[in-house]
């Protein structure tokens, strides 16, 4: 890393949009890695150590009454709850329930402006560090690392925590987080003790982060998915760049393999592996693994086509070796060629043909426990679109849990990756486009924090089949930031397509924001009567067919433009499933659904968190066989 | 083949009874309808069953302001008048047997077939007409009719049918129509077949709204296996089918009415099943689904109120 390391953690960063990440690892690919072949074909590797489970809790109702020197290696934690992790604060009843849509979740309690909306002097400070509603969950976890792990370089991983973080380890200091959805890694190395050591993380409800995280869903906060710790061996893959490429053919290709090793160590081979679905070996190097190397730059003759229908997929394996020719470790990866773009006549075409999206926007959601989604969650929503001809997801309005690209890469599903980024509370007032305390428009001050945010979806997600558009994130207006973001992922990656649907809302954008004219809810009259006219862009719709209750009727008029217009290239239905909770009803006892307002929680926005195909117990709403019918058709 | 058989009928001073060998139908003049429908000596009826006008709001009807624009006929789905009521015996208009004029008749009158129409007047503004006619016939069917007068300046409306509460709540039924739910904009997808339902579901919509109808039915077959009768106490499955007479109609069979449906804001509110509500629908407006915060259904899914409206049905033993 070429930061220096910071050893104190400070307060204000809450309220500082400049600051979002300190002491994070870089993002990187999100390949796993094993000891051994055997550690591979079990899915289990002894370099990880999970840290789930039940840690020690305390919750603060605001950062002025936390308990500050909770984070010490000395301090006494024995009279701290018990609290489940991965889990919310809230479904461990600590804190209220609360959805809002547009608005903020302080609507109506606390007026705030953006930092430097109002002004460059308005720079926000105690907004959100002395912010009388801004909870605070504090976490110790007591770990002892396991044999595999020791004399080995270390990091925790946090796949999953909302809002903004801190964390040390034995009263160091660790690193400071936002971007809730992405994973964040913090050397433990150096902090490292024999026997017993103490983590401590505290997370805040809000930050600046927050005007970043408005998505229309159940505001929640906590350490919400995995945490790990991950050792590494002396020479180490930190990261990984599969590039495979698709020639005019279709038929022939080419395979660029870059990587990137941490460490060094003398006779330190890396020996590359390819191989086809039957398991013949495509091509093969041994390099030397030191720094920045590239594995592979090979065309290939004749390969296979990844889809929908036949999500072909090649294995990639990387086998380290130490000079005596044992093994380091191992990483496996599956990856796929197709070629997604836009051609002459303006059509995305895959692999030449075009593309018809047949898709839905997916929340994670588990009716129990929120946005604590389990495997059996993720693989039961796959099942259901293939059932259901869903040949596409969105992953709104943020990243997913790191399972379910790799899901999309095996089951053929096309991908839309959305960055951790939706604000339209600060420019959708009362039905109108007012966005005079917009973020992150066109201030400096929120560039990078948007930035970081696309870095850290690309640099995780980038080898995934799957992933054919990267999504800017969901309704935030557009400025200069969105614009920063979207030249950012066209630069590091001219093989995927960009979409952003806010630019509509402020079109001199357009040139400069999204590959595609994308729109949320157009009527087919309004479908048409952009393609009916000069159309620049092909055309899909980001959200359409509402599925709010007893809904999906007349999307035969969307269907039929499939036909008429090869630029009409279908859409992403909102969305996949209702966002409620199970709850033992107060009178009767029996297991109910609530929704949005259920908790007390006001402002709320109530039954509009339901919008599923899916009712939250993830039984199909009767309107699913009238999509099963249509995406069965095209 | 000729049916030799006729019917038996009751020229009562409050109602006109009509029945043969197990079934007995006494349609009411005071309360304006169909008072009793007995067959194989089971009660199908809890009250009589009147035209319906109303559909409890969906999350779209709410977001587009359809409710508000056709409130109207949530009144006139809960209270209605009867203007008249017509007698034709052999297919002759009697005179509307009133005491004493009922003093003419004995206790063992017939006839081959017998019909009785109803003519009720909306409590909206402008009033309008709807005409339900039943037809008896001797093997015990029961032919009803219904006509919906239209009438320019009503707003359009939520759905029209005839509702019929039954004083159990039914175990299943089975229809022949349509796979799941449909309505006539999400249809597409439904796959014609015989199906059998289990218990009255209520589609489990987060906010209890319409929900359960089944478009372009031929017939459909309720089972109920109780009664209120507290001299039966047999758990002896027993039916009621109604069956398309020219085209087929779409229907719902839930435990409750749009107005208790309507009431509600969590599916756990709901009363306690323990009736069964079967529409039988002439026309359904379509669900939508472009938004739910304004988009219109779209206009061919629309009931225009000032049409008429034609549909008819047959009821028969199950």
């Amino acid at each position: 890393m070429s930061q220096k390391t910071v050893t104190q953690a400070a307060l204000r960063w809450l309220d500082d949009p400049e600051v979002f990440r300190v002491n994070e690892i870089p993002a990187h690919s999100d390949h796993q890695f094993f000891k051994n072949q055997d550690e591979v074909n079990q899915h289990q590797s002894s370099f990880v150590q999970s840290l789930n489970g039940d840690w020690r809790f305390a919750y603060a109702q605001d950062p002025m009454s936390r308990q500050k020197d909770f984070y010490q290696a000395d301090f006494d934690s024995s009279n701290f709850d018990t609290i489940r992790v991965p889990g919310l604060i809230e479904f461990a009843g600590y804190h209220k329930i609360k959805y809002i849509n547009t608005l903020y979740p302080w609507e109506g309690k606390i007026f705030r402006r953006p930092a430097y909306t109002m002004g460059p002097d308005q720079d926000g400070a105690g907004m959100f560090s002395e912010g009388k509603d801004n909870h605070v969950g504090q976490y110790v976890k007591k770990f002892t690392l396991a044999p595999a792990l020791q004399h080995h370089q270390v990091r925790i991983r946090f796949e999953g925590v909302q809002t903004a973080m801190y964390a040390w380890l034995n009263g160091h200091f660790l690193g400071y987080a936002e971007d809730s959805f992405t994973p964040h890694e913090f050397d433990l190395t150096p902090y490292l003790v024999d026997g017993e050591n103490t983590l401590a993380v505290a997370v805040f409800n809000r930050s600046t982060a927050s005007f970043l995280e408005d998505q229309d869903m159940f505001r929640f906060f906590g350490i919400f998915r995995d945490v790990s710790l991950i050792a590494q061996p002396a020479v180490h893959l930190e990261d990984l760049s599969i590039k495979p490429t698709v020639n005019d053919d279709f038929q022939s290709g080419r395979l660029t393999v870059d990587a990137q090793f941490n460490g060094q160590q003398a006779g330190t081979v890396a020996h590359l592996n390819v191989t086809d679905a039957a398991g013949h070996q495509v091509y093969e190097s041994s390099q030397k693994a030191d720094g920045d190397v590239r594995l592979a730059d090979t065309p290939l003759e004749s390969i296979h086509l990844w889809d929908h229908d036949n999500p072909y997929l090649y294995q990639l394996t990387i086998t380290l070796t130490d000079q005596a020719g044992q093994p380091l470790e191992i990483v496996p990866y599956q990856f796929g060629f197709r070629r997604i773009e836009i051609n002459q006549a303006k059509v995305i075409t895959l692999n030449g043909q075009r593309l018809i999206i047949k898709g839905v926007n997916r929340h994670e959601w588990d009716a129990k426990s929120g946005r604590v989604v389990t495997m059996a969650d993720m693989q039961a929503d796959i099942a259901t679109f293939k059932k259901n001809h869903i040949n596409a997801v969105r992953t709104c309005h943020y990243p997913d849990h790191l399972a379910w690209y790799r899901l999309c890469d095996v089951n053929g599903i096309y991908m839309m990756a959305e960055n951790n980024l939706e604000s339209h509370g600060t420019w959708q007032k009362l039905g109108d486009v007012e966005p005079s305390d917009n973020v992150p428009g066109s201030l400096p001050q929120w560039r990078a924090a948007v930035l970081d945010r696309a870095k850290n979806n690309y640099e995780t997600f980038k080898n995934h089949t799957s992933i054919l558009f990267w999504s800017l994130g969901n309704e935030s207006y557009a400025g200069d930031d969105i614009e920063a973001m979207n030249q950012y992922y066209k630069q590091t990656d001219p093989s995927r397509l960009v979409h952003y649907e806010g630019v509509f809302h402020n079109p001199k954008y357009k040139a400069t924001i999204s590959d595609v004219e994308s729109r949320m809810y157009a009527t087919p009259t309004e479908i048409e009567d952009y393609l009916k006219h000069d159309p620049q862009k092909p055309f899909l719709l980001c959200e359409y067919m509402h599925d709010m209750g007893n809904s999906i009727g007349g999307m035969k008029s969307y269907m039929d433009l499939l036909d008429k217009y090869p630029m009409y290239q279908g859409g992403f239905i909102w969305d996949f499933i209702d966002q409620a909770i199970e709850v033992k009803d107060e009178v009767t006892g029996q297991k109910v659904l609530r929704y949005g307002g259920d908790f007390d929680d006001r402002v709320s926005d109530y039954e509009f968190s339901g919008d599923g195909l899916m009712f939250a117990d993830r039984t199909e709403k009767p309107a699913m066989q009238e999509v099963r019918y249509y995406y069965g058709k095209y | 083949m000729v049916n030799t058989k006729q019917l038996r009928v009751v020229y009562g001073d409050g109602t006109l009874g009509v029945g043969g060998d197990d079934f007995h139908y006494i349609f009411s003049y005071s309360r304006g309808g169909l008072e009793s429908l007995v067959i194989g000596g089971k009660e199908w009826l809890y009250r009589e069953p009147k035209p319906t006008f109303w559909r409890a709001t969906t999350d779209n009807d709410r977001g587009n302001g359809f409710s508000k624009k056709s409130i109207q006929w949530l009144g006139a789905d809960m209270f209605i008048d009867v203007k008249s009521i017509d007698i034709k015996v052999n297919g002759q208009l009697i005179e509307f047997p009133k005491p004493p004029l009922n003093n003419q008749y004995s206790d063992h009158e017939t006839a081959a077939q017998v019909e009785i129409s109803y003519h009720y007047q909306t409590l909206t503004i402008p009033q309008t007409t709807v005409d339900v006619t039943y037809s008896v016939t001797p093997d015990s069917a029961l032919q009803i009719k219904v006509h919906y007068a239209g009438k320019k300046g009503l707003p359009e409306l939520p759905v029209f049918g005839m509702r019929f509460i039954m004083p159990t709540k039914a175990v299943s039924y089975q229809y022949n129509g349509l796979s799941g739910e449909t309505y006539p904009d999400r249809m597409a997808g439904g796959i014609p077949g015989t199906y059998q339902v289990a218990g009255l579901p209520v589609t489990k919509y987060l906010v209890p709204e319409d929900n359960g109808v089944h478009m372009q039915t031929n017939w459909v077959t309720v089972t109920r296996q109780s009664t209120k009768d507290n001299s039966d106490a047999s758990t002896v499955p027993f039916s009621l089918k109604f069956e398309k007479l020219t085209g087929p109609f779409a229907f719902s069979a839930l435990p409750y009415t749009a107005e208790e449906l309507e009431n509600a804001t969590h599916i756990e509110e709901l009363p306690l099943p323990r009736r069964t509500v079967v529409s039988i629908l002439g026309a359904v407006r379509g669900v939508g689904g472009i938004d739910s915060w304004g988009a219109d259904v779209e206009p061919q899914y629309h009931i225009p109120a000032d049409q008429d409206i034609d549909f008819g049905f047959v009821i028969k033993r199950g």
